[in-house]
């Protein structure tokens, strides 16, 4: 093989990634759970209250079908 | 090599559910509600698109970095949720096989097991690539829709006004367009996705090199997906023009049929199931990758079944019991897919909290994976409009006295 060609197959041989060897990746194994900042702990509080508001939500509809409060469908 | 992911994630997403609302759309407004469409494009890429980053940097799928970040009790919700989710949303695309398989002349107890065991059998292979392969040649199938969108609607012009062009339906504004409007926003970007996504590119091992063609995949999918869209709202144009009511797809084609012929028919019912089999492994694939994550099972598609035995059984077990769920005389569908629409409301928001939690934890990714300034500016605005959102299609559901009929 010639140097030309040589230098060709490096620049332009194509390998996929799943014939590729495995790359190092971020580290998230012994990380833990993440810092509380201000903004996470702002978003898990909105996210606690949107999920108790839905529940409640549903709640309420499950009792007024099953006819324990009184609406459409009781 | 590294296009697949993308294209599958969106188009997969033209699902059952969405080809019955996107045809409702059109059946109901015509073609006043494609500006939405439009509208609709950049929001479901820069979602993917922080899927995309996440996946590559950590090389591990989404339920797995939740658990992980945010310790057990978010992980264990956030994984229950998904499955119930995706178990329902399985149910209806067997719902829908059925119900085109029917308009065919094909009885859906010998249909709809059939498709069962060839959809699980098209995972079992234990090849990525042959799996990647067969989904994007059904991807491509959806092709035929823009066939079908210049039969029912030779006449372009106006399209484009319509698509850049907000506009109001005759009747006025009421709850109904509302909530169709809201409906379109949760079918177009859904739940699954950002967990189908994640773990398919961890199990394809992109690589950092790969980042950008990633992106050129998602983006090329989000179009097409959107194109694709707006083809099945002019499908639904062609009832809307004719002022059929509409009942569902599969009768529409019956309908269509009979002004286009038997081809259009059959067209449309068969890339009914399409849409329906693209729908199913995608949904199973993203519970089967979640729950092996999270449980610390092997699951890759790479690996024979004997390596991977939970995850393959998870994928299974999905499949077959949505599919004999719908076989069951008398089955409550019609709850199912309102449960499908509470729990999805319910789950948007947290998973897409999470999400934007995890692309701002420099701590994981780093300044180089890590949001931008301009990132968080459009994702938080894009979170904000999809709990609103979410909370008034769930709260519709749930309390319909809310919401009267104007």
């Amino acid at each position: 093989m010639t140097a030309s060609t040589e230098f060709d197959r490096k620049l332009y041989v194509v390998i996929h990634p799943l014939d590729d060897e495995p790359e190092g990746k971020v580290e998230t194994e012994n990380l833990g759970p993440m810092r509380m900042t201000t903004t996470v702990r702002v978003c898990l509080y909105a996210l606690r209250a949107y999920l108790l508001l839905m529940f409640g939500m549903l709640g309420f509809r499950v009792l007024q079908l099953a006819g324990v409060i009184r609406g459409e469908g009781g | 090599m590294v296009f697949g992911p993308g294209l599958i994630v969106m188009e997969a997403d033209n699902d059952a559910g969405a080809v019955s609302t996107y045809v409702q759309a059109g059946a109901q407004y015509g073609t006043h509600l494609l500006w939405l469409l439009l509208l609709l494009l950049p929001i479901t890429y820069f979602v993917q698109e922080m899927v995309v980053r996440l996946g590559i940097a950590t090389g591990q799928g989404h339920a797995a970095m939740i658990y992980r970040r945010f310790g057990k009790w978010w992980g264990r919700f956030s994984l229950a949720d998904l499955l119930l989710v995706n178990f329902l949303t399985l149910v209806t695309e067997f719902a829908a096989i059925a119900l085109a398989l029917d308009k065919l002349g094909v009885a859906p107890r010998f249909g709809v097991p059939l498709s069962a065991v060839c959809l699980t059998a098209l995972v079992l292979t234990g090849s990525y690539r042959r799996w990647e392969r067969i989904v994007v040649f059904l991807c491509l199938l959806d092709l035929a829709w823009f066939a079908i969108a210049f039969r029912v609607h030779p006449g372009m012009g106006g399209l484009g006004r319509a698509m850049l062009v907000p506009s109001v339906p005759a009747g006025g504004l009421n709850a109904n367009w509302l909530f169709l409007v809201i409906a379109i926003v949760g079918t177009t970007i859904a739940p699954w996705q950002l967990f189908f996504q994640q773990s398919c590119v961890a199990d394809k091992r992109l690589r950092f090199a790969d980042l950008t063609s990633a992106r050129l995949d998602t983006l090329v999918g989000a179009v097409f997906t959107i194109l694709v869209a707006g083809c099945m709202m002019l499908a639904g144009n062609a009832a809307f023009e004719r002022h059929w009511d509409f009942a569902d797809p599969a009768r529409m084609a019956v309908q269509l049929g009979a002004v286009f012929g038997p081809v259009l028919k059959n067209g449309l019912l068969l890339l009914m199931i399409n849409a329906a089999v693209l729908g199913t492994t995608t949904i199973s694939l993203a519970s089967a990758w979640a729950y092996g994550e999270v449980r610390g099972w092997p699951h890759s598609l790479q690996k024979p079944v004997r390596e991977a035995p939970g995850f393959y059984a998870v994928y299974a077990l999905c499949v077959m019991a949505a599919a004999g769920l719908v076989l069951i005389p008398g089955a409550p569908l019609q709850l199912i897919i309102l449960s499908v629409q509470v729990l999805a409301g319910l789950m948007l928001p947290s998973a897409i909290i999470f999400l934007q939690l995890l692309l701002n934890d420099k701590e994981v990714l780093g300044e180089r994976f890590a949001n931008k300034r301009w990132n968080n500016l459009v994702n938080w605005s894009i979170v904000i409009l999809l709990f609103v959102l979410s909370l008034l299609l769930a709260a519709q559901v749930a309390l319909p006295r809310l919401f009267p009929n104007s």
